[in-house]
């Protein structure tokens, strides 16, 4: 690799080059709240329980790297169910990947915010809820990304 | 009485200075032309800026925002600092960068003070602020302040005197020290009759106000803020304004000796007040400003020594050359 | 230059009258997650003690901890922008002391996230020397292209940084639909953006005037010192852990390790965007070439029960066998390494034949540059200390572990 001389005509370059995206900007902010993207089908968020297929195996708390899951076990019941603690969840994926049931799998949701840390743990019965992102519920508009050769990333509404 | 005082606020020596191009006008520049410089910014680096302030507007008034804020933020004095410099610089520095605007003509007839050597004094007063910047820097009492007092004391040797050489050779080929002569005696342009002259005073220009790529006075990247390190709330935000303003009264001397000035003037504004005449002048120095806050977002920052080059090895040497040309074409009899 | 020399160099002095410290402490705009007594004799610097250790999270002992496997995204969080390259060498080891090797068409998919994650870590390291001279727009594009980068890595894995993507065996995710078409125009982009910050940066004659010349690394020093990465490419010596053929497919694809003569600031940066270009080639090549077949080993896939994988493996993922939880490490000790963007990572874990690791160590890239900042700085002026800064990617983080 060798290296050119530079002079007055790269100074003159670089303001150019300045210049022309003065002129035509290629912005890719996301207007968040008033616009949300639309996360892909794969896109490793929030954790979804379903009650009727968990066998209570426990892979999943043994599996988990952060310790974010637990099996709670009420008194008199023979099956404990798993819970989850976002306070410390990593969202790895290790305990959907090895659930044998697939009763744990991902929803497409990442922004969800808590008022209190006490809000973050979910024993069993709230980790059945259903996940719904606080932007979209305000009236978001959903963009998705889509890939350009010119700009790069662009948003374009769904 | 009423009457007494309107005369004497619509007089040019109170209008000047105070409201037109002075103090309100010089808030206002403080106000926008960092909204500016940070759109240009961010349309040149795929973001939006400052947009949330005043929505319609495109957050035009978020300096506003800014510098309510600033107001209400405690000026923290600590303990080891030299109270008399730390407290006292700031001010004197914002005095002597709107004092300046005393000696601008904004309209062959609307003069605040008419002296046949205004464009001297008005150098001269600006050349005031880095002696107080290195004030700050000796009364904050802290290694990275001291740091970028010793940074502006060799930027301002390095500069003065191809500054004021720059502008000499202007004043040989007009004949006159003055402002309002010189624009009265440009036909052409000044920067196409000496385009030498030009080119080193913008680039001392630059230097002067501490615009990219030679603002390392305030390198972030190595002394933190330079002089500035230890000031928050209002003491603060004059500190931040002080650049701007020395930037907003070079760029007007800028248009009156090298971009003719207030030419052409619109008679149906100069009829009105004789101040509005100016608004062409005011015009070309806010697109000028434009330009110069524009290079920020091409240039990264000169090393110290690299900048020291440039304004003796080639800055001065060019200086003195357009000093010589300006004789020539004084004696050619081009001007 | 003579050892009495460098060892004048790397050692500190004390108690000059005329020296004057500056400490660029952790508290600073420019000096990441460390500090340095930098000392100056006027402007010209004379020592720099680079002060590590602030971001200390004891990972090597947290990974005796945990079970084997858990550790893998503990190791992720070390260089957390390039995390492929963080991991791969730890699932490397644990290979080597189980016994198993990913199928081809997994070897060519980590292969595919190594590339994708060493051009995200070169824009940041870009985008890092472009701060240092306070080039704001350099900083901004090389982080705002680096989404293109990110938002690859997201189709394909799942997660925009935090990947975790390889396992010992294989991988977790296979391509997605309409993924080569994708990474396609990326590279398209990409190859376009290298040509603008050619204009704007590398050949800006003021960031030239900062970075040309400053910082010079000799061939036999870089050697001596034991630096890694384009650092030490930039020297002149041809050394890229790509090239030993333990992990990924680059025996198989046509790529060029570009080294540079000059060893200065200037000739760092430019490597960086030389690499890029090498990595953007073998990704085409791999999309090109990757073969079909399973992305996990057989010996983990034939444990999954069959009604539970083949809807995984139709949908592009797998599901880990229920012995995953459990798994136990045969008694041994492995070494592995891989070509993380910083440089050279190395892996050595002895196990006892239970869950957890007896032992991991880990030697890092940037622990292994950190001596360049005691070494490069002195006799430069104080001003080329941030440039030093910028051109050596230096990531703390890692360096702590």
């Amino acid at each position: 690799m060798s290296r050119r001389k530079v002079g007055l005509r790269e100074h003159v370059e670089a303001v150019a080059t300045g210049l022309k995206y003065l002129v035509k900007p290629n912005r890719i902010t996301v207007y968040y709240p008033e616009e949300t993207i639309g996360l892909g089908e794969r896109y490793r968020g929030m954790i979804h329980y379903d009650w009727d297929k968990c066998i209570s195996c426990s892979l999943c708390a043994m599996i988990c790297p952060a310790d974010a899951m637990k099996m709670y076990k009420k008194k008199g019941e023979k099956k404990a169910r798993p819970g989850i603690n976002y306070q410390r969840c990593i969202f790895c994926g290790y305990c959907v990947d090895i659930c044998p049931t697939n009763a744990l799998s991902f929803t497409n949701v990442h922004d969800v915010a808590y008022e209190s840390l006490e809000e973050m743990v979910y024993p069993p019965e709230r980790f059945v809820e259903e996940w719904v992102s606080p932007a979209e519920k305000e009236g978001a508009k959903r963009l998705k990304v889509v890939f350009d050769e010119e700009r790069g990333l662009v948003h374009v509404p769904e | 009485m009423v009457g007494e005082i309107l005369e004497i606020v619509f007089s040019p020596q109170f209008f000047g200075p105070v409201v037109f191009p002075g103090l309100v006008t010089v808030l206002l520049v403080l106000l926008t032309i960092i909204w500016v410089e940070r759109k240009i910014a961010a349309r040149v680096q795929m973001r939006v800026g400052p947009l949330y302030v005043l929505k319609p507007l495109g957050g035009a008034i978020q300096m506003l925002a800014d510098g309510l804020r600033f107001f209400f933020q405690e000026f923290i004095i600590p303990e080891t600092v030299d109270k008399l410099p730390f407290v006292a610089a700031p001010v004197v520095a914002m005095t002597f960068a709107i004092l300046p605007f005393a000696f601008i003509p904004v309209a062959p007839d609307f003069i605040p003070y008419s002296v046949p050597y205004s464009m001297p004094v008005f150098l001269g007063l600006n050349t005031v602020i880095p002696l107080t910047i290195i004030a700050m820097a000796w009364g904050s009492n802290n290694k990275f302040s001291i740091q970028g007092g010793i940074r502006e004391a060799y930027m301002t040797i390095a500069y003065e005197a191809a500054l004021f050489t720059a502008a000499l050779a202007m004043a040989i080929t007009y004949g006159t020290l003055d402002f309002a002569e010189m624009v009265e005696a440009q036909g052409v342009p000044g920067i196409l009759v000496n385009p030498l002259s030009a080119a080193v005073f913008f680039v001392a220009m630059l230097m002067s106000a501490g615009k990219l790529p030679f603002d390392i006075v305030e390198g972030e990247q190595e002394i933190v803020a330079g002089p500035f390190t230890e000031y928050s709330g209002i003491a603060f935000g004059l500190t931040m304004g002080i650049g701007y303003v020395q930037l907003y009264g070079f760029t007007l001397a800028f248009t009156l000796m090298y971009l003719s000035g207030w030419e052409p003037l619109i008679p149906f504004l100069h009829d009105i007040y004789p101040a509005l005449g100016g608004v062409m002048l005011f015009a070309k120095a806010y697109l000028l400003m434009v330009f110069i806050v524009f290079l920020r977002s091409v240039y990264g920052r000169y090393r110290l020594d690299q900048a020291l080059r440039l304004g003796w090895r080639r800055l001065f040497p060019l200086s003195l050359l357009s000093v010589f040309f300006a004789v020539v074409l004084r004696v050619i009899g081009v001007v | 230059m003579s050892s009495s020399v460098m060892k004048a160099r790397l050692l500190s002095r004390e108690g000059d009258e005329s020296v004057y410290e500056v400490f660029i402490g952790p508290q600073h705009p420019a000096s990441g997650h460390m500090r340095f007594i930098v000392r100056l004799q006027g402007d010209v610097i004379v020592g720099v003690d680079p002060d590590i250790g602030w971001v200390h999270r004891t990972m090597e002992k947290l990974a005796e901890t945990k079970e084997a496997l858990k550790a893998i995204p503990l190791f992720e969080r070390m260089t957390i922008i390039d995390s492929q390259n963080v991991t791969i060498g730890y699932v490397r080891a644990l290979e080597k002391l189980l016994g198993v090797e990913p199928p081809p068409r997994a070897r060519y998919l980590r292969t595919l996230l190594s590339e994708m994650n060493r051009i995200a870590s070169h824009l940041y390291g870009m985008g890092l020397s472009g701060i240092f001279v306070n080039h704001s727009t350099m900083f901004m594009w090389c982080f705002g292209d680096r989404e293109v980068w990110i938002q690859l890595a997201e189709e394909l894995t799942g997660a925009r940084l935090t990947h975790a993507y390889s396992i010992p065996g294989g991988v977790r995710r296979d391509l997605p639909q309409g993924f080569a078409e994708k990474a396609r125009k990326a590279i398209r982009y990409m190859r376009r953006r290298l040509e603008e910050y050619r204009k704007i940066f590398f050949d800006n004659p003021q960031v030239r005037a900062r970075y040309e010349g400053v910082g010079v690394l000799k061939s036999h020093e870089a050697r001596r010192l034991g630096v890694v990465g384009p650092n030490l490419r930039a020297s002149g010596v041809r050394y890229d852990a790509r090239l030993l053929g333990d992990y990924g497919v680059y025996d198989e694809l046509d790529f060029v390790v570009p080294t540079a003569e000059e060893g200065d600031a200037m000739a760092r940066l430019l490597l960086r965007g030389e690499e890029i270009r090498q990595s953007m080639r073998i990704i085409e090549q791999v999309l090109e070439r990757i073969p079909e077949g399973p992305i996990l080993a057989e010996k983990y896939l034939r444990l999954i029960p069959p009604k539970l994988r083949e809807p995984a493996l139709k949908e592009g993922r797998i599901k880990f066998p229920g012995i995953f939880a459990n798994l136990k490490i045969p008694e041994g000790e492995a070494v592995a390494r891989a070509e993380m963007g910083h440089g050279e990572i190395f892996y050595h874990v002895v196990s006892d034949g239970s869950k957890k690791p007896y032992r991991v160590r880990v030697v890092t890239p940037s622990f292994r540059n950190v001596v360049l900042f005691r070494y490069l700085p002195p006799g430069h002026r104080f001003m080329d200390f941030p440039a030093i800064y910028g051109s050596l990617d230096y990531f703390p983080p890692e360096s702590d572990r």
